[in-house]
């Protein structure tokens, strides 16, 4: 019999709430995360919103002076190689087992493995290469790599829950954690693993943000409440956010003989590549359209049968135009399935946004719901024929498609189903 | 937003004024500073070795370092790993503006080891 890998604990630091009731409450009543931001205290940067994760401060690049939230244990030994976003994904992770009712005990005899990713802590790297240059190379910081680094949090995590099974970090830009979810599952699926933690991370600062205006991929628009637009006539960019989100993925029938709550089964996913450019969608959505397909074969349903598409949209002119064109493509002439891009309340979290987006729609077919097309107030003509509800429906999906895209045209698609009962 | 309590933004550059480096730790130590800066005398710094260990042990043993015999072994005794060391050894060069070779490092095991380590190094080089 196949195994089939499925979702049994979820964890949440995102702008939009940090925990699964918040999270839960945002994605119904269609509550964005954003504030105002001050880039650099320069009024000339033309960015003024970011999704902003609240109850976490990391005033200086000393973790000494960082603080989160009451509840959370992170000792100095754990926190002292951390970046800011290794402490949302340590947040985030311990919800994650919690939800799952999984103890640290559990995880540590091999057959739990640990995929990540995150972009690494752009503001701790150059910090760390600035102090290099300041003192002529004779001294550093020994947490300097292993706190900064693509890769940091595989390194952290696995090392602070004792994980002996499969570890790895996934660098795919804003498919990262789409990667990571995918090839969770194969590990499942080949029987390497009998249970993975997938973890999604990204600062949410102005050196992990910023960068992105030089490439005019944020939106200007300097209202928090229609900054994010996603298939949008208006869309501008994308506001930019951090957090961390965590998800327990299990073998069924492990899951089902310890009793855990199964949010949802992992159906299929499926990776294709624009080959196009290393920054821009292709502008029919060549990539997408074909990881749809294999995903959707992967899974072994048809595109009919898909009753929600969390969407990559991320608010940018090309990119939404490009997604809405591959899925136009993939559901031509057959039933339409609702269609909404999440990152219109919790803005794009780059590396973090793949698994953040799976955890949401786990959640929505958990719950029952379907998210709406937050802050669609005039879609994109590109989009007629696509059924974008403006509010989230009371309505079960069975079948869900998740879609992410990264630079270089990474393109990373998940199928996930509702459970039997 | 709160913007001290979640900055867009931190300063990479590395602080410079000695005073700045050590603001995190108490004054019993940071008094200890200023004196060994006005008299040259390491032996007042003992205050300050004591904090520094204490901002870095991975975790805090029971009793405050300064009451600890002088032979307790960091390593075996007092929790430390060799990364917290390494550590120390990087707070203790930038804020002395000295180099510590690696086997130097390794010769400090105990607290009296550091403490006369630490002490024989700024010896060696006036503190502006």
């Amino acid at each position: 019999m196949a195994r089939l890998p499925v979702i049994t604990g979820l964890g949440f630091i995102t702008s939009i709430g940090n925990d699964r009731a918040s999270v839960l409450r945002s994605l119904r009543e269609l509550r964005h995360g954003f504030e105002p931001f001050d880039f650099l205290g320069n009024p000339r940067v033309p960015v003024k919103v970011a999704g902003t994760v609240k109850g976490f401060a990391f005033p200086t690049n000393q973790s000494r002076d960082w603080r989160w939230p009451a509840g959370y244990t992170i000792d100095r030994e754990v926190v002292r190689s951390l970046a800011p976003h290794g402490v949302y994904a340590v947040c985030a992770l311990e919800q994650a087992l919690g939800d799952a009712g999984l103890a640290r005990t559990e995880l540590v005899d091999g057959s739990t493995g640990l995929f990540c990713a995150s972009a690494g802590s752009p503001r701790l790297l150059a910090n760390h290469i600035n102090q290099m240059h300041a003192v002529r190379g004779e001294r550093g910081d020994p947490m300097g790599i292993v706190s900064s680094i693509a890769g940091t949090l595989n390194f952290n995590l696995a090392a602070h829950y004792h994980i002996a099974g499969a570890v790895c970090g996934f660098v795919s830009a804003c498919a990262s954690s789409s990667h990571a979810l995918g090839y969770a599952m194969d590990e499942i699926r080949l029987g390497r693993q009998e249970r993975m933690l997938v973890v999604g991370a990204e600062d949410m600062n102005t050196e992990s943000i910023l960068p992105f205006a030089s490439l005019r991929a944020l939106s200007t628009n300097a209202d928090p409440g229609t900054a994010s637009r996603p298939f949008d006539r208006r869309r501008d960019g994308f506001v930019g956010t951090g957090g961390a989100v965590a998800l327990v993925v299990e073998e069924a029938a492990i899951a089902r003989r310890r009793g855990a709550r199964i949010y949802a089964e992992l159906a299929g996913w499926g990776q294709a590549g624009d080959g196009y450019s290393v920054a821009v969608s292709h502008p029919e959505g060549a990539g997408l359209r074909e990881a749809m397909r294999r995903t959707l074969a992967d899974a072994q349903v048809a595109a009919a049968d898909i009753d929600y598409v969390n969407a990559h949209a991320t608010s940018t002119p090309a990119g939404d135009r490009s997604e809405a064109l591959a899925l136009h493509a993939t559901f031509d002439g057959g039933r339409q399935p609702r269609v909404s891009s999440t990152k219109a309340l919790t803005g794009h979290g780059l590396s973090l946004a793949g698994a953040m987006e799976a955890a949401f729609c786990a959640l929505a077919i958990a719950e029952g719901f379907i998210p709406g097309a937050a802050h669609l107030d005039e879609p994109d003509p590109v989009c007629a024929g696509l059924d974008l509800p403006r509010t989230s429906l009371d309505e079960a999906p069975r079948l869900v498609l998740n879609n992410s895209s990264g630079f270089g045209g990474s393109n990373v698609c998940h199928v996930l189903r509702r459970g039997q009962a | 937003m709160d913007p001290s309590a979640s900055p867009a933004s931190a300063s990479p550059t590395p602080a410079l004024d000695p005073a700045e480096k050590i603001r995190h730790l108490p004054e019993a130590a940071q008094a200890a500073f200023r004196e060994f800066r006005a008299k040259g005398d390491p032996a007042a710094l003992d205050p300050l070795i004591f904090a520094i260990l204490e901002a870095y042990v991975p975790r805090k043993p029971p009793r405050p370092f300064a009451e600890y015999p002088g032979g307790t072994l960091l390593m075996d005794e007092l929790g430390f790993d060799s990364l917290a060391i390494t550590e120390v050894v990087f707070f203790t060069e930038e804020l002395f503006e000295i180099s510590i070779a690696n086997e130097e490092i390794l010769a400090v095991r105990s607290l009296d080891d550091l403490r006369s380590f630490i002490r024989r190094k700024v010896s060696a080089r006036s503190v502006s």
